[in-house]
């Protein structure tokens, strides 16, 4: 066999190796994979919103997902929204629980994010940014407070603390959850969210 | 190669005289990235060892059916679907750690020891010698990335594998978890490195 041919020949062969191997491992770990994502946002739906009984998906779109939540008599209690937007270094993905009229913001959760080690990163701290979020009034957009307060009852009722240090990650978070609250009430009044249907409560 | 090493010695440079951090300083991205906590560092170590074993095993052996022309092309692709077995391995059953690692498991394909001992070592030594000499090089790199965590999580975080090791007296260095706190952290320990390599030599001299 001449060399190119056997160059040819050679590549060719490990890579349908090499391809075959990996569809195998691909089809074996996919479903598992799924599966940790999945557990991971009922987890967070959860604890969002602790009266949960049974939650399903009802809208989805490009970085907006929302979940309801329903109670043991299949009546809503709340919405899970999940969101994800552009942070200071890398993607941000979060989930936040609301009550059924959109105005009051249940609790926060960061899932995903890269935000500078110490100082960014606190976004996902219960502590120093998390429980500045519960129970929120959001019927307007959002605010951020600067200088940040140690005590969430010093914050406005549509106030949310900044972090010291790292104000951009705080902002960039705010405008995740002040315009997928924006985009949840349109979708509400398109009467996409199908909870509108049967029971009104 | 001119005198053959033991199979110890084959192993052992590794560790020490050939270690692929402390001497070699060759995959350097990941070393200086996933280093700011133990258990990253850990997760690193292991996932390049696997991928590295099993690329010097399978291309020692196939060595002689790949022509010279296209070798690099052949290395890179068993070494990229080595790769993608460990980050699909590491995203189906450990998450978290999947997470915190990011886009390193993927980037373990351009790790240059990896590709470095295929074109220096298992390229030209049977299967034995280089499944030793991949288990020697993954030693030395989990040692290395070892050392450099510990240091930085408990300088860093006070913390050593996610447990409070300092007392409440301890005000976390934050530049430790940064990336300037990687390459402090590295150039202290190569100079550490380089003083005991010089007064052994001298010693021995």
């Amino acid at each position: 066999m001449s060399l190119s041919a056997r160059m040819v020949v050679v590549l060719t062969v490990v890579g349908l190796i090499s391809g075959t191997f990996l569809a195998l491992v691909g089809t074996m770990t996919e479903d598992r994979i799924e599966m940790n994502r999945q557990s991971e946002i009922q987890k967070a739906i959860i604890e969002l919103i602790p009266e949960t009984e049974s939650s399903r998906k009802i809208y989805e779109e490009k970085s907006l997902t929302v979940y309801e939540s329903l109670d043991e008599n299949e009546n809503t209690v709340g919405f899970a929204v999940y969101a994800s937007g552009t942070g200071f270094q890398d993607v941000i993905t979060l989930m936040y629980g609301i009550d059924p009229s959109i105005s009051k913001m249940r609790d926060l959760l960061i899932l995903d994010q890269k935000e500078t080690p110490g100082l960014g990163a606190k976004i996902a701290d219960e502590e120093s940014f998390l429980r500045f979020w519960e129970n929120r009034n959001c019927e307007n957009p959002l605010a951020l407070r600067k200088p940040a307060v140690d005590s969430p009852e010093k914050l406005a009722p549509s106030e949310v603390n900044a972090i010291t240090g790292a104000t951009i990650s705080s902002e960039k978070v705010l405008g995740i959850v002040n315009s997928s609250l924006a985009r949840l009430r349109e979708i509400k009044e398109e009467g996409k969210l199908s909870s509108e249907g049967g029971n009104v409560n | 190669m001119s005198t053959k090493k033991s199979l110890s010695e084959e192993y052992l440079k590794g560790l020490w005289s050939e270690n692929p951090i402390f001497k070699q300083l060759l995959g350097m991205c990941a070393t200086l990235a996933v280093t700011n906590a133990v258990i990253n560092g850990i997760a690193m170590g292991l996932a390049t060892s696997f991928v590295l074993i099993f690329s010097s095993v399978v291309i020692s052996s196939i060595k002689k059916l790949i022509p010279n022309q296209v070798r690099i092309a052949a290395y890179i692709v068993v070494i990229a679907s080595f790769v993608t077995v460990a980050d699909r391995f590491l995203a189906a059953f450990f998450p978290p750690i999947s997470k915190a690692l990011g886009p390193y498991v993927p980037l373990i394909v351009v790790n240059c020891i990896i590709l470095g001992r295929q074109e220096a070592f298992s390229s030209r030594n049977s299967v034995g010698r280089s499944f030793i000499d991949a288990l020697g090089m993954s030693s030395g790199f989990i040692l290395a990335l070892l050392i450099l965590s510990s240091i930085r999580e408990v300088l860093g975080s006070g913390t050593f594998l996610g447990h409070q090791v300092m007392g409440s007296w301890f005000k976390p260095w934050i530049v430790m978890i940064l990336p300037a706190g990687a390459f402090i952290t590295l150039g202290v320990l190569l100079a550490i490195f380089m003083l005991i390599e010089t007064k052994t030599r001298k010693r021995s001299a």
